[in-house]
């Protein structure tokens, strides 16, 4: 059924600025009020400080929302915002991975800044539009749908009328709504989230394209930290953008020529590598379920066990034959790598639209595992559906799967019982039950289910209070951190990882830096130093992404063929030609030089400015930097006693006699010296990065940044302690 | 659908086939811009002619690559949004680019000026079965 | 007895790098290997025997997930 017309709420015109070199210098500031229905709209410029401290994306997005709240605005507060910006990169169409933004916001999990990632045509369509940036404040008084129209240079603000929030339905009707008789539908991209956004903490935003092939809108998640819980409580059901004509030099850079030569070399390689490396041309992110099983990190049942028999039914073959073959299935255009996988004409057996054949965007590697193995779950289509509800509901595949394996440990240890959970059995591997369960939490069904969408740190808490269970034992087994649900490695036989994960800005992401292969496998970080150095150098590197406007894959999901023979070393895990390219390109879109260094500086300026920020919001310092026991080795005997020699003999590593302790003593006197072995890494590493033993930026660490503005320093002086001090 | 034929035999390598595509198609005489390329290879000619295989259009995010009623492959300079990843995913590195002259990429259409100015019939515009 | 990625681990005569790979499940496809300071071509996996004694590094190539 069409959807009704919507009423014009308001509209505003601009005078739109042309992208030179990057950049449009202004950014989108919508005011949606204070439920009052007073819009307000305005075009505000980008400084030269802004451009040179925080380069465009996620910094951008962190200094204007740091200007937008005050220091004790809560994500549900009308001074919260949502910041979607790209970056200089952005909208690029001949280097791969060109497309995407960063949404930055405060989160309602882990009540700190949060900044999630997403491909899709958002992004360049609204830079194209003329910004880059836009800043949604404020709460509309009814559901709206804002439409960024960029062909006639207009916002307008419409009463929704739409009958479903899910993301799905959203997005096919208002591609169909504000396009030209259907004809130019992938001239629109779509932001929206799905119901799961009125009762959890986890709803994440799902940004579209119209895939003109297979005649659908495609989803790409911005998933976590819940944006999408963000956008619901601003009562916006849809962010929509249309821009229809564009070129392929709509940023006006410096050097085409360049950036064009630079582009087809990786066309090329991508043309005759992929097949031998990680095939995300014919399976995407999916290909790694078996290796990691191999190589003991793929989480099965709460993170507890490293591999299961069953991997063969969800390996990249299995993945593979799902997935339709032969499609340009890139995210945004020129993007040859093109991993966004989809399994066409999937009935569906469960939920609201059971029967009906739908298009399934992925699954990645992530959704694969965590509503997967994570859950004792070994079957793909299983899997598939899981993975179209969560993405129409709006629910964040990797909170969702990672707090669902904890919430069946909880079950299994007798925590909660079936009256809890109002009848589901939930046992790993129980499909049926638990994906009532997902229906469940994302309609906000009951108390259980509502608890179960707050994420494990507040779900535990509930459990504790209203089932009695037990606190200290949910606090080992759940894996968060920050109130971020861990992405999905095991990281236990890493220590690198222990701080990949939990030593970083907002929560157990693996987009900082991945060490596992570096550091457990190739044991190239011997000393804490070592793994402190690489604790700097890949988030800053990863963080350049996102200031860019750019996806992390094509960096080194492809290699050069040689890049292991020609480069030894750490050095060959920097995809040295690949890095190249990035400074290369930098230059020939800004006109601006750029070292190896200065890369890395523009990065660390951000990193530090979003620490900070963090304390701002009450957090950001090292008692919030916590790690829980499962992360750092077997909590329980069953899975000491999966893998017996390898453990006594990591026992022994630390001088502990062995003989005559029970498996029980045996786990308590590992957990005592890894987590020694924590507290060092966070220490190494707090110094590496110039911060204190409390995991604050000093002074001096600021002031060479250039990110000491007054209210930073008036901050910092609040909290920096003299005897946090590392001795010099 | 209609090809460009090579006679490699017949090549002198004088060069005017890339003089002519280039003239005819950017008014200008360079080697770079000419969509038949031949080029020396110890001593023999060593043609790059696209073969209308149609390999390009399967990866073009923007279906710009369009098969003509004549079979011939046509970029849509409309549609065609300079991405290049047919330039990189051509199998035979057929399609051309040159940012200072456009930003989309170009390729042989069959046109046939080439083998007009051919002096050995080394180029010839021939009908196959597509 | 050889090392690899500094770990002692068994030899036997005719070892080859394929073999090698297997045994300790090393099957993702960006790594390198390298026999005493030098590198083995790909090609060479399947025939290429490691010496006794020798200091095998497996490097995967990869910092990201």
């Amino acid at each position: 059924m069409e959807m009704k017309p919507m009423k014009l709420l308001t509209e505003w015109t601009y005078e739109p600025t042309k992208i030179h070199r990057g950049y449009s210098k202004e950014t989108l500031y919508i005011g949606l009020g204070n439920k009052d229905g007073k819009y307000s709209f305005e075009k505000r410029p980008v400084s030269e400080d802004m451009i040179e401290k925080f380069t465009g994306g996620r910094g951008f997005g962190l200094r204007l929302l740091w200007n937008a709240v005050k220091d004790g605005t809560k994500w549900n507060d009308p001074e919260n915002e949502i910041v979607i910006a790209g970056g200089p990169f952005c909208g690029i169409t001949q280097y791969p991975g060109a497309g995407k933004c960063y949404t930055v916001f405060l989160s309602p999990a882990t009540k700190q800044t949060y900044n999630s990632n997403a491909g899709g045509y958002f992004a360049p369509f609204l830079k194209f539009s003329g910004f880059d940036a836009l800043e949604l404040q404020g709460k509309a008084d009814r559901p709206v749908v804002v439409f960024i129209d960029g062909d006639n240079f207009k916002v307008q603000i419409f009463e929704s009328t739409l009958e479903d929030i899910n993301a799905y339905y959203v997005s096919e009707e208002l591609h169909e709504y504000f396009s030209n008789n259907g004809a130019d539908k992938h001239t629109i991209s779509v932001v929206s989230s799905g119901i799961a956004a009125r009762t959890t903490y986890c709803a994440g935003l799902n940004f579209s394209f119209y895939d003109t092939r297979r005649k659908a809108a495609r989803l790409k998640q911005a998933g976590r930290g819940g944006g999408g819980t963000v956008l619901f409580d601003k009562n916006v059901i849809a962010l929509v953008v249309k821009r229809t004509h564009f070129t392929g030099n709509e940023n006006d850079v410096a050097d085409l020529d360049t950036i064009q030569k630079i582009g087809v070399s990786l066309h090329k390689r991508i043309h005759d590598n992929d097949d031998k490396q990680c095939k995300m041309r014919s399976v995407g992110t999916a290909h790694l379920t078996e290796i990691m099983n191999d190589y003991e990190l793929l989480p099965v049942d709460n993170y507890k066990f490293g591999h299961h028999k069953d991997i063969d039914n969800i390996s990249s073959h299995a993945y593979q034959k799902l997935f339709t073959q032969g499609m340009a299935d890139g995210c945004w255009y020129g993007c040859s790598l093109a991993c966004a996988k989809a399994v066409d004409h999937f009935p569906l057996q469960t939920g609201p639209w059971k029967g009906k054949e739908v298009v399934v965007d992925g699954p990645e590697y992530e959704t694969a595992a965590s509503l997967g193995s994570t859950l004792g779950i070994f079957d793909p289509l299983w899997t598939v559906e899981a993975n179209f509800y969560a993405d129409h509901y709006g629910l964040d595949t990797i909170t969702i799967g990672t707090g669902g394996a904890f919430v069946c440990e909880c079950y299994e240890l007798g925590l909660i019982n079936k009256e809890d959970t109002h009848g589901l059995e939930l046992n790993f591997g129980n499909k049926k039950d638990i994906m009532e369960l997902i229906h469940r939490v994302a309609s906000g069904a009951d108390d259980f289910a509502i608890a179960c969408g707050k994420g494990i740190a507040e779900a535990r808490e509930y459990f504790a209070e209203h089932y009695g269970a037990d606190l200290a034992t949910m606090k080992k087994i759940g894996m968060e951190g920050q109130g971020l649900e861990v992405s999905e490695y095991r990281c236990q036989e890493s220590i690198a990882q222990w701080g990949g994960y939990f030593l970083t800005l907002k929560g157990p992401q693996h987009d900082e830096a991945w060490l596992i292969f570096m550091d457990m496998v190739n044991k190239q970080l011997p000393t804490y130093k070592d793994k402190a150095e690489a604790l700097f150098f890949f988030p800053c590197l990863r963080l350049w992404f996102s200031l860019q406007g750019l996806c992390k894959l094509p960096w080194n999901d492809i290699e050069p063929a040689d890049n292991g023979l020609k480069y030894k070393g750490i050095e060959a895990a920097k995809v040295p030609e690949h890095f190249k390219n990035y400074i290369d390109i930098y230059t020939a879109i800004t006109g601006r030089p750029l070292t190896p260094d200065g890369l890395i500086l523009q990065s660390e300026k951000v990193y530090n400015f979003e620490r900070i920020f963090n304390l701002r919001m009450g957090r950001g310092t090292s008692a919030y930097h916590e790690i829980p026991d499962r992360a750092l080795g077997p909590v329980w005997e069953d899975e000491w006693n999966s893998r017996p020699e390898y453990f006594d003999e990591k026992l022994k590593e630390f001088g502990v006699d062995i003989s005559g302790l029970s498996v029980k003593e045996k786990i308590a006197a590992l957990q005592q010296n890894r987590r020694k072995q924590w507290e060092d890494l966070k220490m190494a590493v707090y110094k590496r990065r110039g911060w204190n033993k409390n995991g604050i930026p000093t002074m001096e660490t600021v002031k060479r940044l250039g990110i000491d503005y007054p209210d930073v320093v008036e901050l910092l002086k609040k909290h920096l302690k003299p005897e946090d001090e590392f001795e010099a | 659908m209609k090809i460009m034929q090579i006679n490699a035999e017949k090549c002198v390598q004088c060069g005017a086939c890339m003089s002519a595509c280039s003239s005819a198609w950017f008014k200008e005489d360079s080697v770079d811009l000419s969509r038949v390329k031949v080029e020396t290879v110890t001593g023999l000619p060593h043609f790059n002619i696209c073969s209308q295989c149609g390999a390009c259009m399967a990866v073009c995010p923007t279906q710009a690559l369009e098969r003509d009623a004549n079979g011939v492959v046509q970029i849509r300079k409309d549609k065609c949004v300079a991405c290049l990843m047919c330039v990189g995913f051509c199998p035979s590195a057929s399609i051309f680019f040159n940012a200072e002259k456009q930003t989309e990429p170009f390729k042989c259409i069959a046109c046939g000026i080439c083998a007009k100015k051919c002096p050995t019939g080394a180029l010839t515009l021939v009908e196959v079965k597509g | 007895m050889i090392t690899v990625n500094g770990v002692e681990t068994q030899w036997n005569d005719g070892l080859t790098v394929a073999q090698l790979l297997a045994r300790e499940k090393f099957t993702f496809k960006m790594i390198a290997v390298w026999i005493d300071d030098s590198v083995v071509d790909k090609e060479y996996y399947a025939t290429k025997t490691i010496p006794d004694g020798a200091n095998v590094q497996v490097i995967h190539n990869i910092s990201g997930g």
